[in-house]
């Protein structure tokens, strides 16, 4: 590479960091195709509607992204976000409880069950694909037992209006807010935070980090509460969004939201990932989602579409890295 | 001579860039004996080994076995001429049979598709009676063998193979002495077959109890040969050695009182015991010794990485427990660990955060990283070690291993320690970076840092050490002062 190519480099890795520079151009490059094929791609209306049906899974997947770059993996947060529900709506409708104490509640169940996890990894040092594989079948039993696989509906208007069904100015969705909110929150911890830096070192070198007198096992714990804490709150969006909460919801979820950071450029190894890449690889996953039925795309051909958008990004990605080297 | 030897090395020379690994050595060994190769690291000895196995071709020189030219363009047309290496590290699977590892590969007995485990069985305990002299069980698995039943393994699977030369590189590391006596009974057998052996070891008394020839090489060349009735231990340890470095006129008098690190009766099981040593403010201790001699350990375990399990450590006169990093980091003590890539680098992350990693916490305000900040302390310590680079925002990896190595100098220097531990602090780095590491050692020395320092690099202890201690499996065999080590008395304290 010569020197300006190099200087020119360094100024668009000044802006965003290479890896984040090439989602948001793929991100751009896919709203430009759907918006040639259908002009109502990119309204306003549209690009809120798509951010607002991802929000819940990007709100997870950036709390995964915490946990990937530590060197792990939940699989359990689809049953945490059923968890979350479920408690929160037994509480509020069986029990008659106030719903903010109920979703407290809920929220606090689902935070335990992410301590669990991390119980289970620093103590038995299982590998956590493994280990969040069978509590992701646990947690989704508890779900299931705790409503008697029955869904429970609600009728709650602030609290739904806050969380779900809220528009501001008429336009802007609450569940988009929290969104941003939490990828503020996400943003900071991870890149600006001391807590950020060992969660990089833990993924990076494990051993270096150790002997750098970083606590690598807490640092992996708490990321576990983040995604617990991730999977709860996107669990009360989804509570106030649908009026309802059911015990299989959530499926298939973890991962969606692994597959969101993978796009955004996190590496499955640890040590390598942002912010700011998984909001792109969950707005991504959601364009192409949203684009194809816009084009009246068979619902089954949607699957196999992200399916192949997930292999693409993952290609480019490791290109990417292995010139960087 | 009238018969030409069965294995003749002429002038052979391998140069790697400016270095040269092999410089013109020569060497003629008998069919059926044991040739001993002795030297230190970077001698040239695995540069050999490899030329005659075809991993590397020589620049120049000539090869010839039982005869005919040998000069392999890889492994396996080496393997094809009758020549096996046996490594330090055994690759065997073992989940498989004794039997399937001794016959794994196309040559397999097979009947159909199907391994023929009967036929193989057979002449598997076949093969170990008649090379070995040996019952075995041939169904046991693997994996329930000793290390030394493992290479037994190996040695009938090349031999079932016609080997006829086997080099033996480092065979007994693993093993313990009544193994030892075991595999050297099957050497001496299998040599009254007319098997040629080539023996490799850092143990000069084995080499000099098992080989019929011994040749030292030292800095890519052959300095000496020895005969079966001239071998001395002592005389090898000089050859090995050459000439002593002169000492550097530097050392100030060391202050007196309470040591800054003493450390009493250290052990852990496996590793060390008995280790006991004071290490006085601005000192620099030197630990020698040979790979497994437990000095790194001992290094780790005053690190807390992993503790030790019995004995005490006192920091400045008090007794400190030391359990894990943080705390030895409490006592204001920092480590640069022998395998930088694997145990000190960041690799994804760029210069600043490496430097700053130990103390990213203290560089901090209430938890918030503040860049500037960071930037400047990387700045400051990579201008006081000269590290080159573009900048600190650099990733780590377009730094060179030199300057790598620096920078997990300066991540601990940064915390200004009162005592630092190194392993192998100019492992894998050039000339001029070993001798500006060195430099920065004595100089930070004089400022009053205390050092301990284990090292395979024998030439460089002496160089910045004021004392240094020499362990031989497991235990202090020796404590040399700076006026009196030199390479031979370190390798022989270390050897025997």
């Amino acid at each position: 590479m010569d020197k300006g190519a190099r200087a020119k480099l360094t100024a668009i890795q000044r802006i965003f960091g290479l890896r984040d520079f090439g989602v948001l151009v793929a991100a751009v490059l896919i709203a430009a195709f759907f918006s040639v094929i259908t002009p109502v791609f990119l309204t306003p209306y549209n690009i809120f509607n798509i951010l607002r049906q991802t929000a819940e899974l990007g709100i997870i997947a950036m709390a995964m992204t915490v946990l990937i770059v530590a060197g792990e993996f939940d699989l359990s947060v689809g049953g945490i976000y059923a968890v979350t529900g479920v408690v929160t709506g037994l509480l509020a409708t069986r029990l008659g409880l106030d719903i903010w104490v109920a979703a407290a509640a809920g929220m606090a169940a689902g935070l335990l069950l992410g301590f669990l996890n991390g119980l289970l990894i620093a103590t038995t040092r299982i590998n956590s694909f493994i280990a969040t594989l069978s509590t992701m079948m646990v947690f989704r039993g508890i779900a299931m037992v705790l409503s008697q696989g029955q869904p429970i509906s609600f009728k709650l208007d602030f609290f739904m209006d806050l969380f779900g069904r809220a528009e501001l100015g008429g336009m802007l969705p609450v569940p988009v807010l929290w969104f941003a909110a939490w990828g503020v929150f996400a943003y900071v911890l991870l890149h600006r935070t001391t807590f950020g830096v060992k969660v990089f070192a833990t993924g990076d070198n494990r051993e270096a980090a150790d002997l750098a007198g970083i606590k690598t096992m807490r640092v992996k714990q708490v990321a576990f509460l983040l995604t617990s804490l991730a999977s709860g709150l996107a669990a009360l969006i989804s509570l106030s969004f649908l009026k309802t909460v059911t015990p299989t919801q959530g499926t298939g979820l973890e991962l969606e939201a692994i597959a969101a950071a993978v796009i955004g450029g996190t590496a499955m190894s640890g040590g390598v990932g942002s912010i700011v890449g998984t909001f792109f690889g969950t707005f991504i996953m959601a364009e192409v989602r949203t684009g194809l039925v816009l084009l009246g795309t068979d619902a089954y051909v949607q699957e196999a579409f992200v399916g192949l958008v997930i292999a693409l990004a993952v290609i480019v990605n490791v290109r990417l890295s292995t010139r960087r080297k | 001579m009238a018969e030409p030897p069965f294995l003749a090395v002429e002038n052979v020379s391998k140069a790697f860039g400016p270095t040269r690994a092999l410089d013109s050595v020569s060497l003629a060994v008998e069919k059926g004996t044991v040739f001993g190769l002795a030297g230190e690291n970077g001698a040239g000895k695995s540069t050999l080994i490899k030329v005659l196995c075809g991993v590397h071709a020589p620049d120049s020189g000539r090869v010839t076995l039982d005869g005919r030219p040998h000069h392999p363009r890889d492994p396996e047309e080496a393997e094809r001429a009758g020549i096996a290496v046996f490594h330090q590290e055994i690759p065997v699977c073992p989940d498989l049979s004794i039997a399937a590892n001794v016959f794994l590969g196309p040559a397999m007995p097979r009947r159909g598709i199907a391994p023929d485990w009967k036929r193989m069985n057979a002449r598997c305990v076949e093969l170990y009676r008649t090379l070995l002299g040996e019952d075995i069980d041939p169904e046991r698995l693997v994996k329930g063998c000793t290390a030394a039943e493992k290479q037994l393994a190996l040695l009938v699977r090349v031999l079932s193979r016609s080997a006829r030369l086997v080099i033996l590189d480092e065979p007994t590391t693993a093993l313990t002495p009544p193994e030892v006596a075991r595999l050297f009974g099957i050497i001496q057998h299998l040599k009254e077959q007319g098997i040629t052996f080539l023996f490799v070891s850092h143990m000069l008394e084995e080499l000099v109890q098992l080989s019929d020839a011994i040749a030292v090489l030292r800095d890519g060349r052959n300095v000496g040969m020895l005969r079966k009735g001239e071998f001395e231990v002592q005389r090898l340890s000089e050859l090995i050695a050459g000439r002593t470095l002169s000492q550097t006129a530097r050392r100030s008098a060391l202050r007196q009182g309470t040591p800054k690190v003493e450390v009493r009766g250290l052990g852990l099981p496996g590793e060390f015991r008995d280790v006991s040593f004071k290490v006085q403010q601005g000192e620099i201790l030197g630990i020698a010794g040979l790979q497994g001699s437990g000095r790194s350990a001992v290094v780790r375990a005053l690190f807390g990485a992993p503790p030790a399990a019995t004995g005490e450590i006192l920091v400045d006169g008090r007794p400190t427990a030391i359990r894990k990093p943080a705390d030895a980091m409490a006592a204001g003590i920092g480590y640069v660990p022998e395998d930088r890539n694997a145990l000190g680098i960041f690799h994804e992350m760029d210069v600043k955060l490496n430097v700053c990693m130990a103390g990213i916490d203290r560089f901090s305000r209430r938890g918030f990283l503040d860049a500037r900040n960071l930037r400047g302390i990387a700045g400051h310590m990579c201008d006081d070690l000269s590290i080159k680079m573009q900048g600190v925002d650099a990733p780590i990896r377009s730094l060179s291993g030199g300057n790598q190595q620096k920078v997990l100098i300066s991540r601990w220097l940064a915390l200004k320690p009162s005592l630092l531990l190194m392993s192998e602090p100019t492992r894998g780095v050039d000339v001029g970076a070993k001798e500006e590491i060195v430099g920065l050692i004595l100089g930070l020395s004089a400022e009053g840092y205390t050092f301990v320092i284990s090292s395979s690099e024998l030439e460089e202890l002496i160089l910045v050490s004021n004392r240094i201690l020499v362990m031989n499996r497991g235990r202090v065999s020796r404590e040399l002062e700076a006026g009196e080590a030199t390479k031979d008395k370190l390798i022989l304290a270390a050897t025997t």
